[in-house]
């Protein structure tokens, strides 16, 4: 087929083969890992990296993401990039659950405060970009994909400015913020949190030292690998989602069984590489 | 009691620099011209507007200000790692970062007003030379107070991450929500503001940018005054209370129910945030109105 006559892609389809592939290779990866190092923290290890990279894929496709259009108010959305914006809230969220894991053992206190932080960081931000629309350029939110806001059943398109697809955030793309600001939030920090268990197991045998003097290390090595996993599955979503996405109610949302796949694999990769530098 | 004091104490100044690192990103970005709304300079020559405007997008300003400061917070650490002082290593290492943002910016002015050649968009070297340094120097306000924001939550907060770790979490978070929040502002309402106010740019009318000023053509100097009135300010605010309320419900309230205090707190303000969010929605279409076409200008 020559390039004129082949179909636009990167439509809303799922390529069958490709998801069968990356789930092979999922559980090839899973296996290994058993197989290698046993049932142990090292596994467990990998579960919460790929659960972790999963909720991170899929809560990117919550933020309303604008783009350049979104910034000469032609599209509504936030003015920034899709896996920038995300990889912000996500890392403010990173920086709560850091936090938070000095002073409690509690997983689930740890991963939920990590989740509030990155939606705390959504909903401020959110707030102040319907607070420029309206008071600095004077122009009321409107969606330019559904009539009505799901949530609040506004109508949208009598507030359309003509020759655009809409502008700032409608409500239901507030909501989809502070979502993706709570996934993201979320995902990063227990990345965060199986990778340092895992460290702070391994390291003081690995590099004959006492527990308290690898802490430094473990917290430096399982916030670098954090951070590193959280930008791979943002950019990974931001892909599927290629270019702008005005929150859930937008069509391109129903791409994300894509993402939550090709994260969990690029996770489970990313995972067995941070994991095999201390267990091996 | 004491350390609570403290506590607060250090988050409220670390809000105020937080605060002065968001006003100062989002001015740099708007007199550098970094970000989404860089589109419409970079287009503006190719729809046969030629324009003295500076044109650095070196990358979104998320990953350029994390690149930045965690340089910034890097160098700076080494430093105090050698017994410097540590405001005179922050001093350095925001010094030392600011100079390679200068060589970015000067090679993105270059390369990117050079490929422009073919639509005749020459390269001012007035503008690289008048523009540049003041782009440096917002940029070292905006690296010099996160960087310190930083060593306060570290040192001071007793944050477990190192300093450069932190420098590129708070460098891609205000790079974030200094780019959400001020890029419409000089996207729309600064580069458009020969058009309608109150209402979106329409798609055809992109790349038309307003070139001129009270007196001679607008350069980014302009636009980095313009923008100072309202997106810098904002960008300041909004990145003073992330930073500011992200510490005060930990500090504050961590201890309070083995951790579901700072919990509790965190989801009671973001519902607030939501319901100011609401109001300002329900308040604009409520005094705006629908969007109503253009009457023509009665022509005499």
């Amino acid at each position: 087929m020559s390039a004129v006559a082949a179909k636009p892609t990167a439509g809303s389809a799922v390529d069958m083969t490709a998801m069968i592939i990356g789930l092979i290779i999922l559980l090839l990866v899973i296996a290994a890992t058993y197989f290698v190092f046993g049932s142990g923290l090292a596994f467990m290890a990998l579960i919460g990296i790929i659960i972790g990279g999963v909720l991170i894929g899929f809560g990117v496709h919550f933020v309303p993401v604008g783009g350049a259009p979104a910034a000469m108010g032609q599209a509504p959305g936030i003015a920034t990039g899709v896996a920038m914006l995300a990889a912000g809230a996500g890392l403010a969220g990173l920086f709560g659950g850091a936090w938070a894991a000095q002073t409690t053992d509690n997983l689930y206190v740890i991963v939920i405060t990590g989740a509030v932080g990155g939606g705390l960081m959504m909903a401020i931000t959110c707030m102040f970009v319907t607070f420029i629309y309206v008071f600095g350029m004077g122009i009321p939110c409107a969606s330019g994909k559904v009539l009505k806001d799901p949530i609040t059943g506004d109508t949208q398109p009598e507030f359309k400015s003509q020759g655009t697809e809409g502008h700032g955030l409608p409500f239901v793309s507030y909501v989809g913020g502070v979502i993706g600001g709570l996934f993201g939030g979320a995902g990063g920090t227990l990345i965060y949190l199986m990778l340092l268990d895992l460290y702070k197991e391994e390291l003081p045998g690995m590099m004959n030292a006492l527990p308290g003097q690898v802490l430094p290390i473990a917290v430096t090595l399982a916030g670098m690998f954090a951070i590193g996993m959280f930008l791979v599955n943002a950019v990974l979503a931001a892909y599927n989602i290629t270019g702008t996405i005005e929150g859930p109610h937008d069509p391109k949302f129903k791409r994300f069984p894509r993402a939550i796949v090709a994260s969990a694999v690029a996770s489970a990769v990313c995972g067995i590489v941070a994991i095999m530098i201390v267990a091996l | 009691m004491e350390s609570i004091v403290f506590g607060i104490g250090i988050t409220a100044l670390a809000g105020a620099l937080a605060t002065v690192a968001g006003a100062a990103e989002n001015t740099e970005s708007d007199i550098g011209s970094q970000g989404d709304p860089n589109s419409q300079v970079q287009l503006a020559p190719q729809m046969g507007y030629i324009h003295r405007i500076f044109n650095k997008a070196v990358a979104g300003e998320p990953p350029a200000y994390g690149l930045w400061i965690a340089l910034g917070a890097g160098i700076a650490w080494a430093f105090m790692a050698m017994q410097i002082n540590p405001i005179l290593a922050i001093v350095l290492g925001s010094g030392l970062a600011v100079f390679v943002q200068g060589v970015y910016a000067t090679t993105a002015y270059l390369g990117r007003t050079a490929s422009l050649a073919k639509f005749g968009q020459p390269v001012y070297v007035d503008i690289l030379k008048s523009m540049t340094t003041v782009t440096m120097a917002h940029a070292f306000v905006a690296i010099f107070t996160t960087v310190t924001l930083c060593h306060l939550i570290n040192a001071a907060l007793g944050h477990p991450f190192p300093l450069p770790l932190l420098g590129i979490v708070w460098g891609i978070a205000l790079g974030a929500a200094g780019s959400a929040t001020g890029n419409p502002f000089y996207g729309k309402e600064r580069q458009y503001q020969n058009q309608k106010f109150g209402a979106g740019v329409p798609i055809a009318a992109s790349g038309n940018i307003v070139r001129y000023a009270e007196a001679g053509e607008r350069n980014s100097l302009d636009n980095g005054w313009f923008s100072a009135k309202l997106g810098g300010p904002a960008s300041g605010v909004c990145f003073g209370l992330i930073v500011f309320l992200e510490l005060w419900r930990t500090v504050l309230f961590e201890q309070v129910g083995a951790g579901w205090g700072a919990i509790i707190i965190g989801i009671i303000i973001i519902l607030v945030f939501t319901v100011i969010d609401r109001y300002i929605e329900v308040w604009a279409r409520k005094n705006y109105g629908p969007y109503q076409k253009p009457t023509e200008e009665a022509s005499s």
